[in-house]
């Protein structure tokens, strides 16, 4: 293992530095989330600057911070520094700490003056470190395809002098653009929507629908690893558990088979509607990815979604299972989805579902029961748990 | 002053592996292939800690089964293996195993007619890849060598011999890692099947694991049920199972906080018993930091006597052996009498202050008997 010798971490803006006005605001969430993220660092310093979040390490590890940071949304990239003087002969040594940390073949030096004030230029730096470290290690320059870039940032307070630039996952920081209600079904699909609604610095709350004893205990349990798993990228999340039993019972009592799920996933969303209007919430995201099943045809969906009139977010309409389960397993959720307990939706799996539903037909059955009060029934004994990842488990392990 | 200094033998519990056994004891008592909730509850936790101990050892999930112990872990791995493969007859393993591995592979060359071939430890007390690829025959099944010796400390090279059996067509390797885990780094690619205990690393007595990888195949030696994957039945002892995964968490921790302290106490060991007159030290030097084989002038037998009137515990020969007449297969594999050994091994809680006094003890033990 490389002796890694940072004694900063350089978070980059990226996107939300395009955002004019609301940028204050983002740097300030993004600080925040980054700062909540970290809490188990305590001896961090943070400085926010204009171009960037600087974090003093003070002898804490940044191997393990890293991965850590790696899971916040809203900044371009990160990297490991050394925070040298402005000395010209420091810079050298330094950068020179910084090449012969890991093991590499070839090098390349890139400075960048922030303070234009500086009497070197930036090519004369370049120059003078990529000649130190020629004469006081085994590295050769490559200036086209090096194993290792030295980036050197010249600002007014000192030379920032970093290798490698850590990609962050993008997007914008989670709060930044209120809450939304995320359906959350046990399935593959769901988990990453609300991955991708969180990337838009949307914070979810997450409604499931549980139909025990039909659906089992571990089901429920899978659901709640699940949203501990997303998590991850607000810290907390709050799960509404939607006793759904008494209500489906009566659709599959007053309604053609064909038809069941179409009034279900209506049944849901007027739910998820309800609730949103109650908790302030603006938006619905769900995990419907077009074609996929017979209730996600787009004839499906039209007929389904009139029923709310919350705007309804669908990250992965247009992404093939494949895709979903790439980012599944990249957040962790796939081998959780894939656990086999029965859920709601694949309960009372009807032979012939309709994939292009009437309205009228649909209307005719809902006429036949006084569905509202269960409706009202299922919103009213919303079972509301507060999970998150940092629930320490039973220190049994 | 009590000093103990058998930790090869068995270890104390750790103080945290103890209180969640305890709490654990007393929250749960349901079969964990029950289906209702609390069945279903100690199942998921005995699944997280397998899953745990895979990744401690950098295996897969399933290829841990719980078992009662390193004993039973062989005895599975090798009988097992044998049971399954009948078509090879041919068996190899060293002189010096513990006697769970030895006895197994006597039973199969006694009352099954497999042929056996015991490899001795050169004079470094150590089995060598070499000697294994010259033991290797077109009917051989198994290779199964310990990785720490438990009477010298000697340390095996399976990270060779493993790539001397992965090179052989139809051969396994069974390795037996419980003196090593915890001690030094073991590294199970490659290794087909790996047993260990928890009482040797601050765990549970009745407790271990069978590391099997997926394409090995076992008959089971215990008939029974669907636990552990169906190849080792009984009701499992999930309670002491899921504090396996602590257990072996804290020892792989406790092998990095110690070793310095570790090495610490060995070097004041050797230096104090060098400037013993009449002590001979048997183990080899590249041997385990922890456990030391001496020669005395006294008889094993007066030597533990006189230690054990002071306090001090420490044993002539494995003492899974300690009640048989039959001779110490490691030290005579050596050359060494073993009617004057004795085994003298500590660990991270032993202190300074102890060493003192079994070195003292010893001094006097000798300068009055010897």
């Amino acid at each position: 293992m490389a002796n890694l010798k940072y004694d900063h971490i350089v978070v980059r803006y990226g996107e939300l530095s395009t955002k004019g006005k609301n940028r204050k605001e983002f740097v300030r969430q993004l600080f925040h989330n980054i700062k909540k993220r970290l809490a188990d660092y305590p001896k961090l310093d943070y400085q926010v600057q204009h171009d960037g979040l600087f974090i003093k390490l003070n002898g804490e590890d940044y191997l393990k911070i890293k991965d850590d940071l790696k899971q916040v949304f809203g900044y371009a990239y990160f990297a490991g520094a050394i925070i040298s003087s402005l000395d010209i002969e420091e810079i050298k040594e330094t950068a020179l700490t910084i090449a012969t940390m890991k093991e590499h073949r070839t090098f390349k030096v890139a400075t960048k003056r922030n303070d234009k004030s500086y009497p070197l230029r930036s090519d004369d730096i370049n120059r003078a470190v990529a000649g130190h470290i020629l004469s006081h290690s085994d590295l050769k320059v490559d200036v086209h395809n090096p194993d290792l870039k030295i980036y050197i940032s010249i600002k007014h307070d000192g030379a920032y002098i970093m290798d490698e630039k850590v990609k962050g996952l993008g997007g914008y920081p989670t709060g930044i653009n209120g809450r939304s209600m995320l359906m959350l079904s046990g399935g593959i699909d769901s988990p990453v929507a609300g991955f991708l609604t969180m990337k838009r610095g949307l914070k979810i709350e997450c409604i499931h629908f549980a139909s025990m004893p039909y659906t089992s205990a571990q089901a429920l349990e899978k659901v709640k690893t699940l949203a501990k798993k997303l998590s991850v990228y607000q810290e907390d999340i709050i799960l509404h558990i939607i006793p759904f039993t008494e209500l489906q019972l009566a659709i599959y009592d007053n309604c053609d088979e064909s038809y069941a799920i179409t009034i279900m996933r209506r049944m849901m969303y007027r739910i998820a509607d309800e609730l949103c209007k109650r908790r302030k919430i603006k938006t619905i995201t769900n995990g419907e990815s077009i074609g996929q099943v017979a209730s996600q045809t787009p004839e499906s969906i039209s007929v389904i979604a009139k029923v709310s009139d919350t705007l309804i977010l669908r990250p992965v309409c247009m992404y093939d299972k494949l895709e979903i389960i790439e980012i599944a397993k990249m957040i962790d959720t796939f081998e959780t989805s894939i656990l086999p307990y029965e859920d709601c939706c694949t309960i009372f799996d009807p032979k012939n579902p309709v994939t292009k539903p009437k309205e009228d037909r649909v209307l005719h059955y809902e006429a036949k029961f006084d569905y509202q009060s269960l409706v009202n029934a299922c919103v009213e004994n919303d079972q509301i748990v507060k999970l998150s990842y940092r629930d320490q488990e039973e220190d049994i392990f | 002053m009590k000093a103990y200094f058998d930790t090869v033998s068995t270890t104390r519990c750790d103080r945290q592996v103890l209180e969640t056994y305890k709490k654990l004891l007393d929250n749960y008592y349901c079969n964990s292939d029950a289906l209702y909730d609390d069945g279903v509850a100690i199942y998921e936790m005995q699944e997280k800690a397998r899953g745990n101990i895979a990744s401690s050892l950098g295996v897969r999930k399933d290829e841990v089964i719980f078992t009662s112990g390193a004993s039973e872990a062989s005895s599975l791995a090798i009988k097992g293996l044998c049971f399954k493969h009948p078509e090879r007859k041919h068996l190899i393993t060293t002189s010096y195993e513990h006697s769970s591995v030895h006895h197994a592979m006597l039973q199969l060359r006694d009352v099954f007619g497999y042929e056996v071939s015991f490899l001795g430890p050169n004079e470094k007390g150590v089995v060598s890849a070499e000697m294994v690829r010259k033991a290797l025959r077109p009917d051989t099944l198994l290779v199964s060598i310990m990785n720490v010796n438990n009477e010298l400390g000697t340390i095996n090279d399976i990270n060779a011999i493993k790539k001397i059996v992965k090179k052989a067509p139809g051969v396994y390797f069974h390795s037996d890692i419980t003196q090593a885990l915890g001690k030094i780094d073991v590294d199970l690619s490659d290794i087909d099947m790996a047993s260990f205990s928890a009482h040797k690393i601050h765990g549970l007595k009745g407790s271990g694991a069978l590391i099997k990888k997926r394409f090995v195949e076992l008959e089971p030696i215990i008939s029974g049920g669907q636990q552990e994957m169906g190849i080792r039945g009984g009701t499992s002892n999930a309670l002491v199972n899921i504090v396996l995964a602590k257990t072996l968490r804290l020892a792989l921790e406790n092998q990095r906080k110690y070793e310095k302290v570790l090495d610490e106490m060995h070097e004041m060991l050797i230096k104090g018993l060098k400037d013993i007159e009449g002590i001979r030290i048997n183990s080899p030097e590249a041997s385990l930091k922890t456990l030391l084989n001496i020669s005395t002038p006294l008889t094993s037998e007066v030597m533990l006597n006189a230690l054990n009137a002071k306090g001090i515990m420490v044993s002539s020969k494995s003492t899974c052996g300690s009640r048989t007449a039959e001779k110490n297969r490691a030290l005579s594999s050596l050359g060494i009498d073993d009617d004057y050994a004795i085994r003298i091994s500590f660990d991270y809680l032993n202190n300074k202050e102890e060493i003192a006094y079994l070195l003292d003890c010893l001094k006097e033990i000798i300068s009055k008997y010897g």
